[in-house]
């Protein structure tokens, strides 16, 4: 692929991108292949699915604080007939729903879909994907979920209500919701995997020159190693979900018993397992929680060694431990299956891999403190939401190696505690990471800045408001408080626990109103938000030397690499920073001349 | 000028602008989740009230009735003559809730409501996803109970199904609540079926009224000739409990075969419905009573349907007005009964039985049948009378029927295997 | 405001430890412990999170100090520009992959008492001898309540036959006695969670899992469904009684005559039904 002309696009500084060629608004902003443009339909996208997730994710806690009372708008909305008071199986859509939209439609799509699209050419110096069509496709393979999941809550019986993890048999009882459900998954599956060819191949074959595989920033390593992830687990999950889609509409039998029946219903042809549903799930499920931490793991990086003026600390173990997480993530999912049934001896070789994980991320982590160590900090919007995502991540990590002790297992399994660590590596972890990565990279994007004490408010009351609401839940599961119960209070053992469930939800309140300021924020800079020069943090990285925002073809004169991305408080400059881009100065002898641009 | 003076700057002009459109968002959003919801009220059975075309100002007038008799679901309300417990009924009664000493209300409504429905119609938001359905009180009907068929069930029964629940269909088994709050629930089912039923007879009431009149214009009128009657047939229930002789002494196995003989024979003609291999596969194409009603109305709206299209007398007028009542039937239907389904006879070697599996619950649902069942009594009508079968011949039955799960083969009959027999399989 | 900033992340170790501390005063805290192998597992637990919760406080508290330490205050302070040590590299490595390895290591005992070595096998170890353990009960999972099964009274401990005691939700179990219990489903996936045994076992549609402990402790228990089942998930509520072997033996006649009442109890002056 050949880079951009210099000259005509030289204006491009200014103007939201993509209007260098005379398309029609639909091809430019809506049926566009530009990488940017695709970056940020992902981005608002995932951010109303964020919304819902999270709307969702209020019933929950509103039930636990106040059971069988009158839900707002809910109530109102849907059970005018019992005063609105939620049913049972209502609850189960809740829970189900939260989970399946904030995986499949917020965290994934929004790493790999909004950000890596956005930042992979940009950061290593090419002018666009590799196939900028099927990237255009990845993201309208989403709309079909999009509206397959929305459908699933509009038929009869509701939404799918086996859990995001629909573990069958329960999922093959389930009415046309949960078939609407599996459809959704596979088009997100598709549209995945159609990113992680794209994003291989591109990182692979179209880095600038210069830009050897060590010099990429951490962004990038992070996103080529998820997807490969991708590449590998995804169909397995792909061909998991049809075999259920089949045993719910064609009668065959992958994961239930000969003679099986539930409800009544009449006995089925079986010859299966259960279990079986379960090993093919939590292979693809378990780097898939990998997939939606690592790239947030690498943009982290970038943020904190920006903010610290200081190089990364450790690129290459950084680099390896990333590799590490990778490589052990597809060795370790019978963790999520210790007390499943499955053959118990697993329950000690899982044991063992699962213990090891926790040293690639235990790594990273003082190498991220390692950066700050000795650094000068800029305690800017995106910088705090870095930290916090590290201060976060510790606390997931660690809890997580409770889970993985078997033993303890056998009691937190199914409890809060669960859900507490997962909430603290994807919400205090991945989200907040996503939020640093907003407010860092918007300028770029949209050629102005955020506010920044709007933004200090926003990243205050979100750290306070979600540490109230998730690291109560760890208390919770100490006491074997249980997932997925929809009145846990029938129970003598869990009966004094709801003035806790009672604060939680407050926190998660107003957890979801602090956001109103970032929406507010986010919407309002696009368009009023001063404007950003190309590069307003003084970073490294290659798409610092684009225009904000880069218009088609990203660069006026094709980027060469000199540096890796780090160079920051370099005693070979005056300034603190030293872009990738920046030929080294005039003294310096063998230094590669730029390369002149060639045709388009 | 570094970046962070910059930034200052445009802070200061556009920090104000921005929070000040924070309290205009936020606002609409609150606005939209504001408001509590409207109490429950009692629906009326629009099935029946459309069956008997009742217009809507009698409609309306039913609602005051019963209203005035029986309350709302927060505010129940009973009279003395209907022999029930008001203070239990406010126990059950009303939204989820506990005092300061932590007792509990709103009992119906946490435990009961969602699948039996607000109004006891067995139409709450789970029942469409259950099989079988849960029961509508509103016909007065119960099936597994220890009285003659037509009779009430005792508050005992009550009791005993909430207790245990009903093994093999949906209904759970409370027997670890307290003591008190089993005997409120019970008393609130008495009271939504009592409710239920006087609905019905109202209905019917107000059917045969002619042309302008009005019901009984006091309330003692109703009161007696209809509250009064149906109190009664609750409170009279133990009256008519099945007290079975005892069983006569001797081998099982005789027994056994003699009930055997029984199940294939002609007197008892089990095997008509239960099936040549007990499985419940003799004949499927039956519907229990509070089915039937709604498989007949789509009949006839079918069949007047046909009839309008090959009427060639009416003018369009009169068309018109038949198609309207018409859709109205098929709306009501629609959206006041959930999609019909098959009374399906037990399947006798599953081991499950939903009235109960001592001998002497079995032994009752011989007797006396399953009320709103298609499953008939071989025990006497009436007391005093002469039954199918002589009260010997149903202990062999009963000795018969609990002996089906264990046999692992019948010659001669289909050889599907019991469930009973585990299915082992090594670990994954 | 750095030093703002440092100090709210501060607040992380802080409250996250005095979380931890404050829980079991308001007895929010792992449940009595009323098993044999339970204090193994609480003991491992506690080793966790003491280990955990040094680790915890060590990392954040160096966090916070490192940002109050480096906060630039508007300046352009020099940086110690390097790009890592090959020793820390190496440290930081060795240390924790040991720690790690080290507690796999330690817990495979708890593991294998726990879900391997069956006392099915009885005092001679082999499974299939005449002296193995016979399962006390068959605990059937259904939407949604628990169906036990035990053997009837007149065959010695054979569980299948038309003698058996079938009662649901109320468990009843001797306490000192080992338990062996068969775990089965009707239909879906269900859980047997005790939480004051530490039994957790889910129960799989096709298969009769093995579960074992043993109750050191009288009293009233529950018995939780831990694996989504459907809606009464939450309705499936069993008590677990632990008793002496004579109540225990007293109250299992009793439900077998309930059992095989032919007269009604009602009738007959008694209150209980089946």
């Amino acid at each position: 692929m050949s880079t951009l002309s210099v000259g005509s696009h030289a204006h491009d500084d200014a103007h939201g991108g993509g209007h260098a060629h005379a398309g029609s608004f639909l091809s430019t902003y809506v049926f566009s292949k530009d990488h940017k443009v695709i970056g940020i339909q992902f981005l608002f996208s995932t951010l109303l699915w964020f919304l819902v997730g999270g709307l969702l994710a209020l019933g929950i806690r509103w039930q636990l604080a106040y059971p069988w009372s009158d839900m707002p708008v809910i109530g109102k909305m849907l059970f005018a007939n019992e005063g609105g008071q939620i049913s049972p199986e209502f609850y189960t859509i809740l829970f189900t729903m939260h989970a399946s939209v904030m995986i499949f439609f917020v965290i994934i799509p929004i790493l790999a879909g909004a950000f890596g699209n956005f930042l992979i050419p940009l950061m290593i110096g090419a002018d666009d994907m590799a196939f900028p069509t099927l990237n255009m496709l990845s993201y309208w393979f989403m709309w079909p979920a999009f509206i397959a999941f929305t459908m699933s809550f509009f038929v009869a019986g509701g939404a799918a209500k086996g859990g995001w993890t629909s573990y069958p048999p329960l999922s093959l009882t389930d009415m046309s919701g949960q078939t609407l459900w599996l459809i959704g998954l596979t088009f997100v599956g598709v549209s995945s995997m159609m990113g992680s060819i794209n994003y291989m191949t591109t990182i692979i074959q179209m880095r600038a020159p210069g830009m050897t595989m060590f010099r990429l920033p951490m962004t990038i390593w992070a996103m080529f190693i998820t997807a490969i992830l991708q590449a590998f687990a995804l169909p397995v999950l792909t061909a998991a979900g049809f075999m259920q889609l089949l045993d719910r509409t064609a009668g065959t039998g992958f994961f239930i018993p000969a003679g099986w029946t539930a409800n009544n219903a009449a006995a089925a042809s079986g010859g299966g397992q259960p279990l079986l549903w379960q090993h093919l799930f939590w292979f693809y499920s378990h780097p898939a929680v990998y997939i939606m931490i690592l790239p947030a793991m690498g943009m982290v990086s970038d943020i904190i060694a920006c903010f610290s003026r200081k190089p990364l600390f450790g690129y290459k173990p950084m680099v390896y431990s990333i590799a590490g997480i990778a490589g052990l993530g597809f060795i370790v999912w019978g963790h999520h299956m210790f007390v499943s049934g499955m053959n118990p001896w697993l329950g000690m070789t899982f044991m063992v891999s699962t213990m090891m994980i926790a040293l690639p991320s235990a790594i990273k982590t003082f190498n991220w403190l390692g950066t700050i160590w000795g650094g000068n900090i800029r305690f800017t919007t995106a910088m705090l939401f870095a930290l916090s995502f590290v201060s976060m991540f510790i606390i997931g990590g660690l809890s997580g190696i409770f889970m993985a002790a078997t033993p303890v297992d056998i009691f937190i399994h199914d409890t809060y505690f669960i859900v507490a660590h997962f909430h603290y590596v994807l919400f205090s972890g991945t989200a907040m990471g996503v939020f640093g990565a907003i407010y860092f990279w918007f300028p770029k994007m949209f050629g102005r800045m955020m506010n920044e004490p709007a933004g200090k408010v926003h990243f205050l009351l979100t750290f306070l408001f979600l540490n109230g609401t998730f690291f109560t839940m760890h208390i919770l599961g100490v006491v074997g408080f249980p997932r997925r119960l929809a009145d846990p209070y029938h129970y003598p053992t869990f009966h004094h626990l709801r003035p806790l469930n009672v604060f939680m939800t407050w926190c998660a309140i107003g957890m979801v109103a602090t956001q109103v300021i970032f929406a507010t924020n986010f919407i309002w800079s696009i368009f009023f938000g001063p404007k950003a020069g190309r590069n307003p943090w003084h970073a490294n990285g290659l798409e610092w030397a684009a225009p904000s925002p880069p218009g088609h073809g990203n660069f006026d004169v094709q980027p060469v690499v000199y540096r890796g991305p780090y160079e920051y408080g370099s005693p070979e400059v005056d300034t603190d920073y030293y872009p990738q881009t920046q030929p080294p100065p005039a003294h310096t002898e063998g230094a590669p001349a730029p390369v002149p641009a060639a045709a388009h | 000028m570094t970046w962070i003076a910059m930034t200052r700057i445009a802070m200061n002009r556009q920090a104000n602008i921005a929070l000040r459109l924070l309290p205009v968002v936020a606002t609409l959003l609150l606005a939209a989740g504001c408001g509590k919801s409207e109490p429950p009220v009692f629906h009326l059975n629009m099935i029946a009230i459309n069956q008997a075309q009742i217009p809507v100002e009698q409609q309306k007038e039913l609602a005051n009735i019963l209203e005035a008799l029986y309350g709302t679901p927060n505010e129940p309300f009973v009279l003395a003559d209907t022999g029930l417990d008001l203070a239990k009924l406010k126990i059950a009664a009303g939204p989820v809730r506990s005092d300061q000493f932590g007792r509990e209300g709103g009992l119906y409504r946490r435990q009961c409501g969602h699948c039996h429905g607000t109004t006891g119609d067995g139409r709450g938001p789970t029942a469409l996803l259950l099989n079988p359905y849960p029961r509508d009180y509103r016909q007065g009907k119960f099936k597994f109970k220890s009285t003659e068929r037509a009779a009430k069930p005792t508050t005992i029964d009550l009791d005993r199904v909430i207790r245990h629940g009903i093994p093999g269909t949906a209904m759970p088994a409370f027997g670890l609540l307290p003591e008190s709050q089993i005997a409120a629930l019970t008393e609130y089912v008495k009271y939504l079926s009592l409710r239920g039923e006087t609905e019905l007879r109202l209905i019917n009431a107000i059917a045969d009224l002619s042309e302008g009149e009005k019901l009984a214009a006091t309330r003692e009128g109703l009161v007696d000739e209809i509250v009064k009657p149906l109190a009664e047939t609750w409170t009279n229930a133990s009256e008519s409990i099945i007290n079975p002789e005892p069983q006569p002494a001797g081998e099982a196995a005789a027994s056994v075969a003699a009930g055997r003989e029984l199940y294939y024979g002609a007197k008892a003609n089990c095997v008509k419905c239960h099936g040549p291999g007990e499985l419940g596969d003799g004949q499927t194409n039956d519907y229990d009573d509070w089915t039937k009603p709604l498989v007949e109305m789509a009949k006839s709206i079918a069949s007047e349907r046909e009839g309008l299209d090959t009427n060639t007398d009416l003018d369009s007028t009169q068309r018109r007005e038949i198609q309207a009542r018409l859709a109205l039937s098929s709306l009501i239907l629609e959206t006041d009964s959930l999609p019909p389904r098959n009374a399906i006879p037990r399947n006798l070697r599953q081991g499950i039985y939903r009235g109960g599996r001592a001998p002497v619950d079995l032994y009752r649902r011989i007797y006396a049948g399953i009320n709103g069942a298609p499953m008939p009594g071989v025990g006497p009508a009436t007391p005093g009378a002469t039954g199918t079968l002589t009260n010997d011949e149903i202990w062999n039955l009963v000795d018969y029927v609990r002996s089906l799960p264990y046999e692992l083969h019948t010659p001669a009959k289909t050889t599907a295997a019991p469930v009973h027999a585990s299915i082992e399989q090594n670990r994954f | 405001m750095g030093k703002f900033w440092s100090l709210i992340f501060l607040l992380v170790p802080v409250l996250g430890v005095a979380a931890f501390v404050v829980a079991p005063w308001y007895d929010h805290w792992l449940p009595r412990d009323i098993s044999e192998h339970g204090h193994t597992i609480d003991h491992l637990f506690y080793f966790i999170l003491w280990l955990t919760g040094a680790v915890f406080v060590a990392t954040e508290v160096v966090m916070f100090w490192f940002m109050w330490r480096y906060d630039s205050q508007g300046k352009a302070n020099p940086v110690k520009y390097m790009h890592g040590s090959h020793t820390l590299e190496i440290v930081w490595t060795i240390l924790p992959a040991a720690t790690l390895l080290f507690i796999a290591i330690y817990q495979m005992n708890a593991w294998a008492n726990a879900k391997i070595i069956s006392p099915a096998a009885g005092p001679d170890g082999i499974l299939g001898t005449a002296d193995d353990m016979r399962p006390m009960l068959e605990v059937t999972a259904r939407q949604f309540e628990w169906r036990l099964r035990y053997p009837g009274l007149k065959a010695e401990g054979v569980l299948g036959d038309s003698d058996d005691i079938h009662v649901v939700n109320d468990l009843h179990l001797p306490v000192n006695e080992e338990i062996l219990l068969d775990l089965k489903s009707a239909d879906v996936l269900h859980s047997f969670f005790l939480p004051n045994v530490r039994v957790k076992q889910d129960a799989v549609p096709g298969m009769k899992i093995p579960v074992w402990f043993r109750c050191t402790e009288t009293g009233s228990y529950d018995l939780v469904c831990a694996e989504l089942c459907g809606w009464g998930h939450y309705k499936m509520k069993g008590r677990l009684t632990v008793e002496s072997r004579e109540d225990f033996d007293k109250w299992l006649a009793q439900k077998y005559r309930d059992q095989e009442a032919t007269q009604d109890p009602q009738l007959v002056g008694k209150g209980d039904g089946e």
